[in-house]
């Protein structure tokens, strides 16, 4: 089982594995940083944006082929895909987490990058993580056990985020260190997990000014540069609310355009078998796709 | 012309143009764009600016891509006939949900359809499927290389892309020896949440950053722009809701719907919320600089019992021509290859 209960499992396993909260920006750094900085008007053509997808941007296995959740690949067409963000809404207690968590085993044992957890609402377990871990296939990491627990767990790096403004300053310092580590070369971060993103944003944006959805959108544009430029995957939960007549993702109209897929997961009450529901999705545009999947109690 | 005439008023009237040859040189600078429906209902010409609004899961995006698809196939190439126009599109992409796996879907079945089509006819391609397929793949990236994207992650990025489209678009017409036909905005209303909260304290050197100059500046930079190279402007737009306006009018429908079952009060219920959805929230530069308006919507449920017969289950959506107003609504699905109409 993994070092210790709580919390501080994961962060105790990463060792270093923690990108730094505050370091100083040297000189030079800031002069990189802006001659890398996009410029705006840069056109490319058809061609350079599909080699860009083909060679930089993957699919990102949510899970293993015959596992419940891998059932989620089947669905958005092969998994999470690097450049994107995907929202998966759902109920209180419909497999929202355990579809993050799942995710992030996955990711980091097949040795595809590093995953970073941005927890709202302490509901990372890095116990369910261990439990996944075990009962992986020895065909997929061909490694002993305690090791390949090892490794896994100092690849997810989990930083708890109470409100915006920490969410703000926890993504700024994301994208410093990516840069860093794009002079550097050492291992990437491949998939950025918010869990939940709604948690942060439905309190800010009610009441009658602006600033509110403007923060919204303005972290919803930086997710999406982030995923851009530095390819990762960006995975965030949101939470449903009470509409007309049935339930509807909450954070409203303006958070619709944000996504590029959307997921809903519903679950039965009383039995361990859930809906997955595509309600948009970039690629897969013609009809609505649905499939079953059990979550292990 | 009146610099020319100099003192002589009587030449200054002289006619110089008559109306067959102004006629036919509109024609031949300006032709008309023939777009694929459902936008096909009324003529387009290069300096119009056509606005597509539409709550979110609409088609808005759908149906710039496949006009984007259509611009950028030429209109015959090796004795194929694929019915496009053969020119370069620019989509400047402010909603940076663009996919282009979608638009390389879209433009390979495209392609296909029309190779396919061709080859009973055309049998050097049925005898060898290598050579088909190899002159469907340059096809296929010549097409591709038509297509020019630009991403903006806010209104300042939108504004300096905006202020390079002449140049970026003069320097890949040369290398591509087609000009751009068509601009794409994808979405207009991405930054208006994000301008408006910066409305009271963003002050730089004097100059306030608020929706309205930011509107202003980008018609302004827009008209400039269309006077030296006429294009036509497709722009999309989804809806904004207010503040507090979707909970009061959720809390209306909630408690009609257990007062009365009655018909007259869902139809004005619905067209409420369609006012709503339709509640312009553009400053009215930009309603002014608008020319055609086409609007959007899903129709989710009645939709799937409607194309049972066939054998797929498509979503189907509406557009109406809200500007010039046409009294027809075509329905229309979504489809790997694109957008079909539905009668």
């Amino acid at each position: 089982m993994v070092a210790g209960g709580g919390r501080t499992g994961a962060g105790a396993g990463a060792g270093a594995g923690c990108f730094p909260r505050r370091y100083p920006l040297p000189a030079d750094e800031v002069r990189e940083k802006n001659q890398d900085e996009r410029q705006g008007g840069q056109f490319l053509d058809g061609m350079d944006l599909l080699k860009d997808v083909t060679e930089n941007k993957r699919f990102l296995p949510t899970g293993v082929q015959g596992y419940p959740i891998w059932i989620i690949d089947a669905l958005l067409g092969g998994g999470l895909r690097q450049g994107q963000l995907m929202e998966i809404t759902g109920q209180s207690s419909s497999g929202k987490t355990q579809v993050c968590l799942c995710s992030a085993a996955h990711v980091a044992a097949r040795h595809l990058g590093v995953v970073v957890y941005l927890d709202t609402s302490n509901s990372f377990s890095p116990r369910r993580i261990a439990r996944m871990v075990d009962v992986f296939p020895i065909s997929l990491v061909n490694e002993p056990k305690h090791v390949r627990l090892h490794r896994v767990m100092s690849s997810i790096i989990c930083e708890s985020v109470f409100d915006i403004f920490n969410l703000f300053e926890v993504l700024h310092q994301l994208e410093l260190s990516l840069k860093k580590k794009v002079n550097n070369g050492s291992s990437k971060i491949c998939l950025l997990i918010i869990d939940s993103i709604s948690s942060l944003l439905a309190p800010i944006i009610s009441g009658k000014y602006p600033q509110g959805r403007s923060m919204m959108l303005s972290v919803a544009m930086i997710l999406k540069k982030l995923a851009d430029e530095h390819n990762l995957s960006v995975l965030v939960t949101n939470h449903m609310v009470a509409g007309n007549g049935a339930p509807k993702p909450a954070l409203g109209e303006s958070w619709k355009t944000v996504p590029h897929v959307r997921l809903v997961v519903s679950r039965d009450r009383g039995s361990n078998i859930c809906t997955a529901t595509v309600l948009k999705h970039t690629l897969l545009a013609s009809d609505r796709h649905c499939m079953k999947f059990a979550v292990p109690s | 012309m009146a610099g020319e005439a100099g003192g002589d008023p009587r030449a200054w009237l002289a006619a110089d143009e008559t109306a067959a040859v102004f006629l036919s040189r509109t024609l031949s600078t300006r032709p008309p764009i023939l777009l694929p429906p459902p936008l096909h209902r009324a003529p387009l010409r290069p300096g119009n600016v056509v606005e597509i609004a539409g709550p979110s899961n609409s088609g808005k995006s759908q149906l710039l891509l496949v006009a984007a698809v259509q611009c950028i196939l030429p209109k015959e190439c090796k004795g194929v006939y694929l019915g496009g126009l053969g020119k370069a599109v620019m989509y400047l992409d402010l909603d940076c949900r663009f996919d282009v796996l979608r638009l390389a879907q879209i433009l390979r079945n495209r392609i296909a359809k029309c190779c396919g089509s061709a080859n009973p006819t055309n049998e050097e391609f049925a005898k060898d499927g290598a050579t088909n397929s190899s002159f469907e793949n340059t096809l296929f990236s010549d097409c591709m290389k038509r297509f020019l994207y630009a991403r903006c992650y806010n209104s300042s990025d939108f504004i300096v892309a905006l202020q390079n489209v002449h140049s970026q678009s003069q320097a890949k017409s040369e290398v591509l020896g087609v000009g751009i036909y068509i601009l794409m905005i994808d979405s207009i209303g991405s930054f208006y949440w994000m301008d408006r909260g910066s409305q009271p304290a963003a002050e730089s050197k004097g100059r306030t950053l608020s929706l309205q100059s930011v509107t202003e500046t980008v018609v302004q930079t827009l008209r400039n722009f269309l006077q030296l190279q006429p294009v036509l402007v497709m722009v999309t737009k989804a809806p904004i809701y207010g503040e507090g306006f979707t909970t009061g009018n959720d809390f209306q429908r909630g408690t009609s719907k257990h007062t009365s079952e009655d018909s007259t009060v869902k139809c004005r219920r619905q067209d409420e919320e369609k006012n709503i959805s339709c509640h312009e929230f553009m400053p009215s530069v930009w309603q002014s600089f608008v020319t055609h308006r086409i609007k959007l919507q899903g129709l989710g449920q009645e939709a799937e019992l409607f194309s049972v017969q066939e054998n797929k289950v498509l979503a189907l959506h509406t557009c109406e021509w809200m500007q010039p107003s046409l009294n027809t609504k075509d329905k229309f699905s979504i489809t790997d290859d694109g957008v079909i109409l539905v009668q």
